[in-house]
């Protein structure tokens, strides 16, 4: 019984721990979809073609009626427009490059999460057409500027007219992402068509899909969207999330890789104590062996008495480890740990928000098989000595 | 009586901390059916290889061992353990009954290892032995629940089961009192009336001596006295 409640313990912290160290990376990956990339991104072709220099004449033309097309489809939680355009904000003695975003303040909250690491106040319909503006807090803190300060924002308009106007902060953003923070400036579709002479242009919609629990899932969805925006309006580019972070996703998939040798040293090194757990029950019953023996079993038949007793006691701890597992998971997606209060690690990285787990199915057969075969490896060593003594031997073995 | 066993110039050497020990030096004996037979001897004189090699759990160095007139010595691993399981018995001193089986379950082992008769029919017999030996009411414990005394009728009803030929009993009353392990010799003193099973065990115990018909002394590693009814 003991051997079994180690194998649990073991095998059910591997399988709680896979799934949390799977949650991380999610939550880097949920990190940048709520705050900067959205699962899906939808540019027009020709704006792509010349995406870097930010232009302003190449738009998506009926953005709205896009917008709605794409809420068709049963993955699709929100589409908000947005409009992206290179400024310099300052302080009237200093200037900054910055990426300016012109947001839609009733869309853009059903596709990025900024309200939740927002310091301030977020736009509202009314104060929308206001010159207003949030910016990333390192951005304002290099600027010297705070809460209800006035920013001096200069940009070429849609006719490549330069424009400057002073716009008020009224919040800060402090994500995980420290881009974001170093360089965020983003005003209202209302103050931005003044602004900029925009139009109603708009330059991206960007998309948010239903939650998944697994990262797999969400990545499949967001390929499977983009594909289809794709087949439906060749005029598009669509980017899903990994097509823009093919990079990050590489690092992301090293990481694991690294994260999946320490767990396996992790597992090793719970296998020694089931194995050493195993070993001392069956070195116990040495005498028990030489009775047997005397009372007419072969050494073929004690060793496969002890496999088959290796076996049962794997089944039980690799399943009770499976069930532990499953129980600490359903708490960790369902509930989740929150991160509330941990704030800045420092360097710009932080997290904020819910851990969640993640279902690795995977992972828990190959717990429970390694577990398995663990028990009945380390019953078979220890049974073939003892069967190998002779019945006198055994008998006086203590 | 009729012979079932002979030992003819049995020797038994062993190696010990890189040291020849030579335990029995040229043994001839003979036992016959119904036997209740003792030997004796100081420590280091041979009585357990004795035991050992007329319980087929090793063999003689030289000599031969003949049961029923077929010699051990030529038994393949198999066959030994197949004529062990069959005819021969065995009492230990610290009972070695299996923690994690009942009484009931522990009586019925060698039969299941025997694997003769049905079910219904070993759990029959092994009722009518623990009856047998007293322990009526305790069938359903466990031998972690049983006095040092209890053990060993379990261990005496788990080596009679099975109708041996011989039942060998190495101190069987060592780890016992004086009172229990009179109980003790009684009980088997009658087994071995009833149903005339031979009895041959090794002991110090003098109280045992006096229950035994044949005593064989062992000094040596050589048979230096042997009194009482086959002498």
């Amino acid at each position: 019984m003991i051997t079994a409640i180690t194998m649990m313990v073991g095998i059910g912290f591997f399988i709680a721990l896979d799934s949390l160290y799977n949650g991380l990376d999610r939550l880097s990956v949920d990190d940048l979809i709520n705050y900067r990339d959205s699962s899906v991104k939808i540019f027009s072709a020709a704006y792509d073609a010349d995406r870097e220099s930010y232009p302003l004449d190449k738009g998506i033309s009926d953005a709205a009626a896009f917008a709605t097309w794409l809420k068709k489809d049963p993955r699709v939680v929100a589409a908000a427009p947005r409009t992206q355009f290179l400024a310099q904000a300052g302080n009237y003695r200093d200037s900054i490059y910055v990426i300016g975003t012109v947001v839609d303040p009733v869309a853009d909250p059903g596709v990025f999460a900024l309200k939740k690491v927002l310091i301030g106040s977020y736009f509202t319909p009314q104060n929308g057409q206001d010159r207003q503006i949030i910016l990333g807090k390192d951005l304002a803190a290099k600027l010297g500027l705070k809460i209800g300060d006035t920013v001096l924002l200069a940009a070429s308009t849609r006719f490549e007219a330069q424009n400057a106007d002073d716009f008020t902060i009224i919040g800060l953003l402090s994500t995980s992402d420290p881009t974001l923070n170093k360089s965020t400036a983003m005003i209202t579709y209302a103050a931005g068509n003044d602004f900029l002479d925009l139009g109603g242009l708009v330059t991206e919609v960007d998309v948010r899909l239903r939650q998944r629990v697994n990262l797999s899932d969400t990545l499949s969805d967001a390929a499977s969207v983009a594909a289809g925006v794709k087949a439906s309006f060749p005029s598009l580019a669509p980017y899903s999330f990994q097509d823009l972070n093919k990079g990050f996703l590489t690092v992301l998939r090293q990481k694991r890789l690294w994260g999946y040798m320490i767990m396996l040293f992790i597992l090793l090194l719970s296998a020694v104590g089931i194995v050493n757990t195993v070993l001392m029950s069956v070195y116990e019953r040495v005498r028990e062996v030489g009775v047997l023996k005397a009372l007419g079993f072969r050494s073929r038949e004690v060793v496969w008495m002890f496999i088959f007793e290796g076996f049962l006691v794997g089944c039980l701890g690799s399943l009770l480890g499976a069930a532990l597992g499953v129980f600490i998971n359903c708490y960790s997606i369902y509930v989740g740990f929150s991160l509330a209060g941990m704030g800045d690690f420092g360097g710009g990285f932080a997290f904020w928000g819910t851990l969640r787990g993640e279902w690795n199915p995977g992972s828990i057969v190959f717990a429970v098989i390694f577990g398995m075969v663990l028990a009945v490896i380390a019953a078979a060593i220890p049974a073939r000595s003892a069967a190998r003594m002779t019945a006198t031997s055994a008998l006086r073995f203590v | 009586m009729e012979s079932i066993l002979r030992l003819e110039g049995v020797r038994k050497s062993y190696v010990k901390a890189q040291r020849s020990v030579e335990a029995l030096r040229g043994i001839n004996l003979t036992i016959r059916k119904g036997e209740f037979l003792a030997i004796v001897g100081p420590s280091g004189s041979g009585k357990t290889t004795l035991l050992n090699i007329v319980g087929c759990l090793d063999l003689p160095t030289s000599g031969s061992v003949l049961y029923d007139g077929r010699e051990l010595g030529r038994m393949s691993e198999l066959e030994l353990s197949v004529y062990r399981k069959e005819n021969i018995s065995f009492i230990f001193q610290s009972y070695n009954l299996i923690p994690v089986l009942t009484v009931q379950e522990n009586v019925e082992l060698p039969m299941v290892i025997e694997r003769r008769c049905s079910r219904s029919e070993m759990r029959r017999r092994a009722r009518e032995i623990i009856a047998a030996v007293g322990l009526n009411e305790m069938a359903d414990r466990y031998p972690r629940e049983l006095s040092g005394g209890q053990e060993q009728r379990v261990a005496i009803a788990r080596a009679l089961v099975k109708n041996p030929i011989v039942v060998l009993a190495d101190e069987p009353t060592a780890n016992l009192d004086s009172h229990t392990a009179e109980e003790i010799m009684s009980l088997m003193e009658t087994m071995n009336h009833e149903r005339q099973t031979t009895f041959i065990f090794s002991t110090h115990d003098a109280m045992v001596q006096r229950h035994a018909r044949r005593v064989i002394v062992l000094h040596d590693g050589l048979v230096s006295e042997d009194r009482g009814e086959a002498a």
